[in-house]
């Protein structure tokens, strides 16, 4: 472990873009709202922001992204097939642990299956990771419901944690020790990890305080969406309320689901294209001859709510699909995000 | 590049983004948090904008048609063509037809190119029906042809009616808006026929027959007054022509007009008291491609002004746009029916004063509507078209036949292939502009891309082209055409780019009383009274028809608003918008008819079964499509099958489409 002082955060980042496109939390100057963004101009990266609107997903598995290129020509009847090269190496500057969590669930849909996923693997190797420890919740906040904070427990290269002064530098790969070695952090002893978990420890009791907007017990809805016993009425009441947007799913750090398209472009080279998907809609379960196991859109949302957080699918993640980042609750025009049907199946639980 | 803040090109909400761009494209798109009506969300359309913003279907080029093929010209070539074939172009021979998506500053030079250099009023555009209905409707009740009230003070809301089409297809984030608001308290009543989601959130779903919305409205206007719950105070301080009113809704018999809607007198009762016992009391409609009619629009005027709840900052009348410019269109005066600034055409000293602004000779005969212009025998012979971005183009055998059609676009249409010269328009991304959004909001859409090299915002083409046939134009940017709307159009007077960058936009009237702009319209700063609005009697000669009941037993209603987006040409360049909206039409390749589970069970039909719809004048072939969402006696037709328009609808489209209020006796027949 090693301090780093206020003064040192900058000489950490120059250092960095050096050999990275540096990303982070940054505030939008009319909204003063916090977006992870690339920083163009480094001095935006404010590691104080509240927990960004976005999470760092799209840095990894972009909205829309060209995966491949081809050409058919076809007096030889022959498909040439062009591998797009991936950007630069980048850094995540400040990714909170939340997100950190909900990036390593991407890694196990991504990587850790069958088939890997060559293009996230591009984007994933050359990838440098420093989180920021969450020293008060912010009012959307639920990560503790979901084990997923406030705190980074893995994944990360270095870890932040802001005692009011300076950093705590926590290394946690290779990569990150040769970093802090280069720049000459002052080591430290074990009352830096002591005092690390206590900042933790009162983040965590100040929820109550602060983390104000959501709660969600999960643990009795995981019960009840793996057994299926919730009642067709909790689903349809939840279903109605849905505008079919997306939103969800596209804010969520763990969702993953894409659709794929090929573009002819003018020049006759075929782009294929893949872009951000989700279970809300009807177009992605649908099927050839008008079939469709998910067409009420109840049914839909039941999905995405079992994909979240039943046992099976859990499994998978190795953690539920939730990191309790509140980001659903606030895009959601219907007002179902997953805190309120969380409380929605609890509801039901107690009224039996 | 990072995260740009913009805002959303869709509809009339004008939400917030932050646009993504990498390499000069628009790579994603995410909400913007503080936009103080989107507050950080985003619709199914919204959040896939940028499927839109970087598709390879553009117009790139000028190109001029020489017999069946367009050749590839230069912009002065483009520009030079067209300005000799217009210098022996008289105004009445030429029409307009404006687009509700372009930029205030489009449609302002756009409308002063037809007026001041053509000499031509036939100016319009193509989803107005509604809008202009609705910006009448208000002129005379209220002297305000726009939302009434606030979106910003909506949570507080205790009640909520919302009339017609539904809003959570059109404007979703408007109907998340009144959702939310329902869900901190606010009484939320719907009143259409079909069940729309809308219904599906409100507690209460008034479903009246089609074609008498404006009875319900009335009726509780009666309830008001049986009941003693008029807000006498306001309406002799506030109002003028309540006697006539009063005495209209004392010819009025409750129990006929419940048997007429089929809505119980209890249930007419119970909203009507409802609401006047609401502190804060708000009504929506959707104006432009799902409207009401003009009475429907003057019975929930008339209903909200006799409670009293107009002309106070938590009350109000919110009309709802559904395209993103279609109400700053209007402030700009693309349309036959007013000048810049809601100036009638009727109003001599409007034209005088016009005619000072802009330094020059005005021709003050009234013009007509573009499609009034292709489908009479008129002496129309030239057309200018800016972004048509419906599939549906009607008129085609007119428009072939006209001398010169000039396509102004930035993406490709079927409209553009009708074209003789075609000029390739930047996309609101690749130009500063203003939009006006529903809220009477006018935002700054600031430039994020560089243009394909041939593409040039369309107040600049008109620039060129007016200098070419010997004006004096002189703008350089559309700040500066902006400079110049402050001086014409009163209501945007204190609107300027500087105060634009770096706020969220201003509610127009914004002027040297209003420099940050107004939020409602609030009845001691009127300079006039409300008006009862009261020519209802006219219409009553329609009603009977509804008991028609032989020979044509079925009412038929053409609408656009749940399908509206299907047909849209600007929707079928993204992948997943196209990829839902397809769905349907893929299901029906040759159009449905919506028919009740009753009325399907009654006449023994199954789902996706040919029937004949035959009306007095014609007949159609089409599949059965069962849904849960209609009453019975009662079939509804999508108004996006391009064969119905000649083949079945006939001269009735005019009156169809303009709103769901119309409708068609008819009778269906099992095809054998």
């Amino acid at each position: 472990m090693y301090w780093l002082e206020k003064n040192q955060l900058e000489q950490l980042v120059k250092k960095l873009a050096k050999d990275y496109r540096i990303f982070g939390p940054r505030r939008d100057e009319v909204s003063g709202e916090v977006i992870f963004d690339w920083l163009e101009n480094l001095s935006d990266l404010d590691l104080q922001a509240s927990i960004p609107y976005n999470p760092p997903k799209f840095i990894l598995f972009p909205h829309f992204e060209e995966i491949l290129k081809y050409r058919y020509d076809h007096r030889s009847k022959k498909a040439v097939i062009e591998r797009i090269n991936l950007l630069e190496p980048k850094a995540l500057v400040g990714i909170r642990a939340c997100d950190l969590t909900g990036l390593l669930c991407l890694d196990r849909f991504f990587l850790g299956q069958e088939f890997v996923d060559e293009v996230y693997l591009e984007h994933r190797k050359k990838l440098f990771i420093i989180s920021n420890t969450c020293v008060r919740p912010f009012p959307q906040c639920f990560c503790v419901c979901t084990d997923s904070g406030p705190g980074a427990k893995e994944g990360y290269d270095l870890d932040l944690t802001f005692t009011g002064e300076g950093y705590i530098v926590n290394c946690g790969s290779k990569k990150g020790q040769k970093l802090a070695e280069e720049l000459g952090l002052k080591e430290a002893g074990p009352e830096a990890s002591e005092l690390r978990q206590k900042i933790i420890d009162d983040s965590i009791s100040s929820f109550d305080r602060f983390a104000l907007e959501n709660k969600a017990w999960i643990s009795r809805a995981t019960n009840r969406l793996t057994t299926g016993f919730i009642k067709p009425e909790v689903w349809e009441y939840i279903g109605n309320q849905c505008f079919e947007c997306g939103a969800c799913s596209f804010v969520c750090p763990t969702c993953s689901c894409f659709n794929i398209e090929d573009v002819n472009s003018k020049t006759g080279d075929t782009y294929r294209v893949r872009t951000w998907d989700s279970c809300s809609f009807e177009g992605y379960t649908k099927m050839a001859g008008d079939h469709n196991p998910r067409k009420p859109v109840e049914d839909r949302r039941n999905k995405r709510f079992f994909c979240k957080l039943s046992y099976s699918q859990s499994k998978k993640y190795l953690r539920p699909g939730c990191v309790g980042c509140g980001r659903c609750a606030r895009v959601c025009p219907g007002d179902i995000g997953l805190p309120n049907v969380v409380t929605y199946i609890r509801r039901e639980i107690t009224e039996g | 590049m990072p995260y740009l803040r913009g805002l959303c090109n869709f509809c009339g909400t004008g939400c917030g983004h932050f646009l993504r761009v990498e390499n000069n494209r628009v790579r994603g798109v995410y909400p913007l948090p503080g936009h103080p009506l989107s507050k950080g969300r985003l619709c199914v359309r919204g959040w896939h904008i940028h499927e839109l913003l970087q598709t390879e279907e553009r117009i790139t080029q000028p190109q001029i048609k020489y017999g069946d093929r367009f050749k590839r010209v230069s912009l002065e070539e483009a520009i030079s063509f067209v300005a000799e074939k217009l210098k022996s172009i008289s105004g009445q021979e030429i029409a307009f037809l404006g687009s509700p998506r372009a930029s205030n500053e489009d449609n302002y030079l756009f409308g002063k190119f037809a007026r001041a250099v053509m000499k031509s009023n036939n100016l319009s555009l193509s989803s107005d029906a509604g809008q202009e209905e609705s910006a009448i409707t208000l002129l005379q009740g209220a002297g305000w042809p726009a939302m009434l009230g606030s979106m910003e003070r909506l949570r507080q809301a205790d009640f909520i009616l919302v009339v017609g089409g539904d809003l959570t297809k059109q404007n979703p984030i408007i109907a998340s808006e009144i959702h939310y608001a329902h869900r901190a308290g606010a009484e939320l009543v719907t009143i259409s026929a079909r069940k729309t989601q809308m219904a599906k959130l409100s507690q209460i779903h008034l479903r009246p027959e089609p074609g008498t919305a404006s009875r319900l409205l009335e009726a509780m206007a009666k309830v008001l007054v049986d009941e003693g719950r008029i807000a006498a105070d306001f309406i002799s301080r506030y109002t003028e022509g309540s006697e006539k009113f009063l005495k209209y809704l004392e010819s009025l018999s409750l129990q006929e007009i419940a048997h007429l809607t089929g809505v119980e007198i209890e249930l007419i009762r119970t909203v009507a008291l409802k609401m006047a016992e609401a502190e804060s009391a708000y009504a929506f409609y959707a104006t432009g491609i799902q409207s009401l009619d003009h009475r429907t629009m003057a019975a929930l005027f008339n209903l909200y002004l006799l409670a009293g709840k107009l002309g106070r900052p938590d009350c109000g009348i919110n009309p709802v746009t559904g395209i993103s410019n279609l109400l700053g269109s209007y402030d700009m005066g693309v349309s036959p029916a007013f000048l810049p600034g809601y100036f009638s055409v009727e109003d001599k000293a409007a034209w005088k004063r016009l005619e000072e602004h802009w330094q020059i000779k005005l021709n003050p005969i009234p013009g007509k509507s573009v499609s009034a212009c292709l489908s009479d025998d008129s002496s129309c012979r030239v057309l200018f078209v800016v972004d048509h971005d419906e599939e549906i183009i009607r008129n085609v055998k007119k428009i072939k036949e006209l001398d010169l059609v000039v396509y102004f676009g930035a993406y490709e249409n079927a409209f553009a292939r009708l074209a003789n010269v075609i000029f390739p328009l930047t996309t609101y991304v690749e130009s500063d502009g203003t939009y006006t959004n529903c809220e009477r909001r006018v935002q700054l859409s600031q430039k994020k891309v560089e243009p394909p090299a041939e593409s040039r915002p369309l107040w600049e083409i008109l620039t060129l082209m007016a200098k070419a046939l010997g004006h004096n134009w002189t703008y350089r940017s559309a700040e500066e055409v902006m400079t110049e709307i402050n001086r014409v159009v009163p209501q945007y007077a204190g609107i300027t780019y500087g105060k634009l960058r770096t706020g969220w936009g201003l509610k127009w009237p914004c002027d040297e009383q209003h420099p940050s702009g107004t939020d409602s319209l609030l009845a001691e700063e009127m300079s006039r009274r409300f008006c009862f609005i009261l020519n209802q009697d006219e219409k009553l000669a329609f009603l009977p028809r509804l008991q028609e009941k032989d020979q044509y037993p079925l009412k038929l209603v053409v609408g656009r608003s749940n399908y509206f987006w299907h047909q849209n040409s600007i929707m079928k360049k993204t992948f997943i918008p196209k990829r839902e909206y397809n769905a349907l039409l893929l299901l029906y390749p040759k159009g449905f008819v919506e028919i009740s589970e009753e009325e399907a069970r009654r006449l023994g039909l199954r789902e996706k079964q040919q029937v004949r719809v035959v009306s007095e004048a014609a007949e159609i072939k089409l599949a059965v499509r069962i849904s849960p969402d209609i009453l019975p006696g009662m079939l509804y037709i999508p108004y996006f099958i391009d064969e119905m328009i000649p083949e079945f609808l006939h001269r009735q489209v005019a009156d169809l489409e303009k709103n769901e209020e119309f409708f068609l006796p008819v009778r269906l027949e099992k095809v054998e």
